[in-house]
């Protein structure tokens, strides 16, 4: 075992059972999300900090590194997120804490007793101890631990309840000298054929795992007494079942979707028009302003205005990106954070189950939508978790084609709201149709006999989302945007910046005329739309704000830009994932249809106007 | 005594029924989550449209299960009356 081996401690347990609770108690704030090469999953690392004190009686600070595993049911994977979680094991460690749902402790035990064939010291939180209790289950710790012959300690993680206990616990763990005493033995019995408990892995097919399921069984029965006069289920237990069953479980999920978007355009409009507009333009750009002109003396020409001027850097990178972008995206992830971390949307994946499963999906096919909504690449990465290819490609293609991110969407609010209220909706049942339609020819174009494979998904409980995990949640993800999303769109600025200012722009407008101006009736100052679009998809649209259009023009350039090519990241994440001939047929046809269908449009309205 | 029926072919959503499952197909996912042979669920829900069908797993947890998997797992309906506890449960299955 090498020393980096030694130094991880790693962080197991059942999904959702609140490993990341522990992780952030545990580690405090240094956690990094790290991308685990070729598989599905993120998972987290942070420093966990033992002080010891050594013969000499000198205190010493080690560090271990403490991994937040993906979730697991089994150390026989049957997915890539498993997997990734049986590879940790595989590899060795210096501990392990299993977490364990004590309102769902023979599962739970199932997955510790695999763990425990791995022979590293182990130590088991036996969390949501209020959920068990609640439903009147009663566990025996003393025994449990006689049985797993390893520490238990119970905990309510999320009201930091037995954390202080784990830690002593573990850093008794950590001091130990020979770690064997504390590798935990409920096997051990029941092996006594093989002397070391390794050698029970060669023999672990399915005949392994059926002895750790009645095993599992067994020590559960033993400790466990339920109390049945205990089971009433409290509001949140009873409003987690109404939302799944299809009457009021279908309105819920339409009023939980309109809330989304509620909370999302109303609140980002108000923090536009009420803060950032008024603090961009009357406090950062005149400041920029007076920087560069009287402060630095900049003379007036094309390099101030480069700078300062209307497509000046220091003034649309502020506009747009603070202004405009900055408000709709930190709203957004308020929201679906807080819908992630309630156990809400798996919800959404089983009642539409059956609709999506028409389009060629299963049902969680539509929490990919929602995500591309925030943006399409962590979509299309969480799109490895669907169980076929098929599958994948199929919502690949929908979310390029027909779902606006949300930096785009902020910007088409923009740029319609100047004319009626209508055209947003319009924009929106475009976009629905167009989904539809990309799905249904995606799924006819590749692979078209496989069918949709039958859905098997763990429901969570319900729960309100716990404040620390769920603030922090969100700070990881406005920092992931502000730097993935801002440097390209800086980028941009910098582009559209020169190529107006210079009067670059002016020349290429000619020669683009005949497909800006008579294909898609839009002045022919519009393709730098079609220009930075090609960076940043907010991009097709910003520009045309300032344009002036009359209401037509403004859907058609909507409608062209929800079509348009996805940004350059979402390219290269199509070439990442699948295969460059895949990127370059998803860009080339999103860009043919968002000109053939933009241009008909025109021509179609210009028939009645 | 019970007749074995197709887990699909039970009577939809009604929770009081309890059933004991005697035969899974082979699926990694499925036996991960726990969804094996001599496990009690009941039908929380079965959804319309070549939906889902909705199980809670030993009074403990949810597991969704789409439609051509629920057809292939057999249950048995354990009788009401001896579902006063779990325990007692569990001897009235040993005797099934």
């Amino acid at each position: 075992m090498s020393v980096q081996d030694n130094e991880k401690i790693l962080l197991m347990g059942n999904p959702n059972v609140g490993k990341s609770v522990f992780f952030t108690e545990l580690t405090g704030i240094h956690a990094v999300s790290s991308n685990y090469a070729g598989t599905t999953v993120n998972f987290m690392e942070g420093d966990f900090k033992v002080n010891k004190i050594n013969e000499q009686g000198n205190q010493s600070e080690k560090k271990y590194s403490l991994i937040d595993v993906p979730g697991t049911y089994s150390l026989n994977p049957s997915s890539p997120a498993e997997a990734v979680a049986a590879e940790f094991v595989e590899k060795g460690a210096r501990a392990v804490i299993c977490v364990l749902d004590a309102s769902n402790l023979e599962r739970n035990l199932c997955l510790a007793l695999e763990i425990q064939k791995h022979n590293i010291p182990t130590i088991y939180a036996l969390n949501l101890a209020d959920v068990a209790s609640r439903r009147g289950i009663t566990i025996n710790i003393p025994l449990l631990e006689k049985e797993l012959g390893a520490p238990v300690v119970s905990t309510i993680a999320v009201k930091k309840e037995g954390i202080d206990e784990l830690r002593t616990r573990l850093e008794e763990v950590l001091i130990q000298e020979d770690p064997g005493k504390y590798v935990a033995t409920a096997l051990r019995g029941g092996c006594a054929s093989c002397p070391a408990n390794r050698q029970c892995k060669q023999g672990d097919g399915q005949g392994g795992n059926r002895n750790t399921w009645s095993s599992a069984k067994e020590i559960a029965r033993r400790v466990i007494k339920t109390n049945e006069s205990h089971l009433n289920p409290g509001f949140i237990d009873k409003l987690g079942e109404s939302t799944m069953k299809p009457f009021p479980g279908i309105p819920i999920a339409i009023v939980v979707m309109a809330a989304l978007i509620g909370v999302v355009v109303g609140g980002g409009e108000a923090l536009r028009e009420l803060l950032l507009l008024p603090l961009v333009n009357e406090v950062i750009v005149p400041f920029f302003h007076r920087l560069f002109s009287s402060w630095l003396s900049i003379p007036e020409g094309v390099f101030l205005n480069i700078l300062v001027g209307d497509y000046g850097i220091f003034k649309i990178s502020f506009e747009w990106i603070i202004a405009l972008i900055l408000p709709y995206v930190f709203l957004f992830y308020v929201a679906f954070s807080f819908l992630e971390d309630s156990g809400y949307l798996p919800r959404i994946s089983v009642l539409f189950d059956n609709v999506m499963r028409k389009l060629g999906v299963q049902g969680g096919g539509l929490l990919y939508a929602i995500m591309g909504f925030g943006c399409a690449v962590p979509a299309i990465i969480g799109t490895r978790a669907a169980t076929t290819r098929k599958e994948r490609l199929v919502m690949t293609a929908a979310i390029c084609f027909a779902v606006p991110c949300i930096s785009q969407t902020a910007a088409l609010i923009s740029l319609t709201a100047v004319f009626s209220w209508w055209m947003m909706p319009a924009l929106a049942l475009l976009g629905i149709f167009l989904f539809i339609l990309s799905a249904l020819i995606t799924g006819k174009l590749i692979m078209r006999n496989e069918k949709v494979e039958p859905l098997i998904l763990e429901v969570p409980n319900l729960l309100l989302p716990e404040p620390k995990a769920y603030g922090k949640k969100l700070l990881v993800r406005m920092k992931h945007f502000m730097v993935e999303a801002e440097i390209p769109m800086m980028f941009a600025i910098v582009i559209a910046a020169v190529l107006k200012e210079s009067g670059v722009l002016e020349s290429v407008a000619k020669v683009a005329e005949p497909l800006v101006s008579s294909w898609l009736g839009m002045p022919k100052e519009a393709v730098i739309g079609l220009l930075l679009g090609v960076i940043r998809r907010e991009m097709s649209v910003a520009p045309l704000l300032e344009l002036g259009l009359e209401p037509l023009q403004a859907f058609i350039g909507g409608a062209v830009s929800l079509m348009y090519l996805p940004c350059l990241s979402v390219f290269g994440i199509l070439v990442k994932e699948f295969k460059l001939k895949v990127a370059v047929i998803i860009s080339v046809s999103t860009i043919f249809t968002a000109l053939f269908v933009g241009g008909l449009i025109n021509h179609a309205a210009r028939i009645f106007i | 005594m019970n007749e074995y029926i197709s887990l699909y072919g039970t009577k939809k959503s009604d929770r009081k029924r309890e059933y004991i499952i005697v035969s899974v197909p082979d699926d990694g996912l499925l036996k991960n989550l726990g969804i094996r042979d001599e496990v009690r669920v009941r039908v929380l829900n079965r959804y319309v449209f070549g939906g889902p069908v909705l199980l809670r797993v030993e009074d403990a947890y949810t597991v969704a299960i789409g439609k051509d998997i629920a057809k292939q797992i057999m249950v048995s309906e354990i009788a009401p009356k001896t579902l006063v506890t779990s325990k007692k449960s569990r001897e009235a299955v040993s005797t099934i």
